[in-house]
């Protein structure tokens, strides 16, 4: 399922793991600096959804409605975190 | 079309559904982040109409913040403060202050500096400094949090500082109540000397008890916690979407389905760091 997934396309999913986890200590790391760690939710809603472009650009399957659908998933994360932390 | 049926259509994929349940359809998420939105709003609305229904119940005392600040400079092989009435004052008059013109800051809209209140109390310093800090529920996170920025750090372990005074005062900040904490630091230009005027600079043991408990609303304890209620409800709805996506993989594999949609692998990855973020974050704030 999710590993299937994974496995077939092993450049794009580290290279998404390695920007959400970069995006993961960024806001430890501004822990105590809300500006920042504002921004960074922000970085990692962008990240994700340039991240979905270049992903389905290699698989071939690029479609407007897969942009739309990462647009409101990446909107989704990121409003809602920012909504609860400041 | 039975009720089940239209359940399963929510929640699981289906041919009727394009192969995708519902709620994780675009139009359905914008749906949540509507919901989410607006129970934001309600909770600012309530701020501004019902002043006091939100806050933040704290169990911080000036003792406690006194005794972890000279912790963590002993830890650093720092001399401990010497608790300062007159800073006290000070710290509580900016605390007071703070809720009397409905600022977060060290500078107020009015143009008075943190110096404005270390001098309106008499105190007259070779150097002085100020931390703020709010909406903390207890006195170790709070510490944490100004340890983790270099700059109040730098205030609680400068070497330069001789006393400290500590305001911790209940009001309503913004329609919120909460608990504002104010670090006044400070060197005095003449050493404190033991005679019978010096009543406003004693030096206080760890036991600490002089250090005066922090006012106490007599109001009950705040009704609502704003972040604690965004963030249960934040919670609930990555969880729901989360789990809609292992189920929704799990049936796509199943049923060996080929559909147009966007990777499950990403978007569980992209919300699960997420959802580590909101669970995570700290609730107080500093200055």
């Amino acid at each position: 399922m999710v590993w299937h997934e994974i496995k077939h396309h092993p450049f794009s999913f580290t290279l998404l793991f390695i920007g959400l986890i970069l995006f993961l200590l960024l806001f430890f790391y501004f822990y105590f600096d809300p500006h920042l760690q504002r921004r960074v939710i922000y970085g990692a809603g962008v990240f994700y959804f340039l991240w979905s472009l270049l992903h389905h650009y290699q698989k071939g399957d690029l479609q407007f409605s897969l942009v739309i659908e990462y647009l409101v998933v990446a909107l989704f994360g990121a409003l809602l975190l920012t909504g609860t932390l400041f | 079309m039975s009720l089940k049926h239209r359940l399963h259509l929510l929640f699981l994929p289906h041919e009727k559904n394009n192969h995708r349940a519902f709620l994780l359809q675009p139009s359905f998420l914008a749906i949540l982040i509507a919901f989410y939105l607006l129970n934001q709003s309600i909770l600012r609305s309530l701020a501004t109409i019902k002043p006091g229904v939100l806050g933040y119940s704290s169990e911080i005392t000036i003792a406690k913040v006194y005794q972890a600040t000279n912790a963590e400079r002993r830890a650093a092989g720092l001399p401990a403060l010497k608790y300062s009435s007159t800073l006290t004052q000070s710290a509580t008059a900016k605390a007071d202050d703070m809720f009397a013109h409905n600022y977060w800051a060290h500078n107020s809209p009015q143009g008075k500096t943190p110096w404005d209140f270390f001098r309106s109390v008499g105190y007259q310093y070779s150097i002085a400094g100020e931390n703020l800090a709010k909406d903390f529920y207890d006195t170790d996170s709070m510490m944490k949090a100004w340890m983790n920025s270099p700059t109040h750090k730098a205030n609680i372990l400068n070497a330069k500082y001789q006393e400290i005074g500590i305001g911790v005062v209940n009001g309503t900040l913004n329609g919120i109540e909460t608990t504002l904490v104010v670090q006044h630091f400070g060197t005095p230009l003449v050493a404190p000397v033991a005679t019978k005027d010096n009543s406003s600079k004693v030096e206080i043991p760890d036991i600490a008890a002089p250090i005066p408990e922090p006012e106490v609303l007599a109001s009950a304890a705040p009704v609502i916690n704003p972040t604690s209620v965004s963030k249960v409800l934040g919670a609930i709805m990555f969880s729901i979407i989360l789990l809609l996506l292992i189920i929704d993989a799990v049936v796509t594999l199943k049923n060996k389905t080929h559909r147009v949609a966007g990777s499950n692998a990403g978007h569980i990855s992209f919300l699960i760091i997420i959802f580590i973020l909101l669970l995570f974050s700290q609730q107080g704030r500093i200055f």
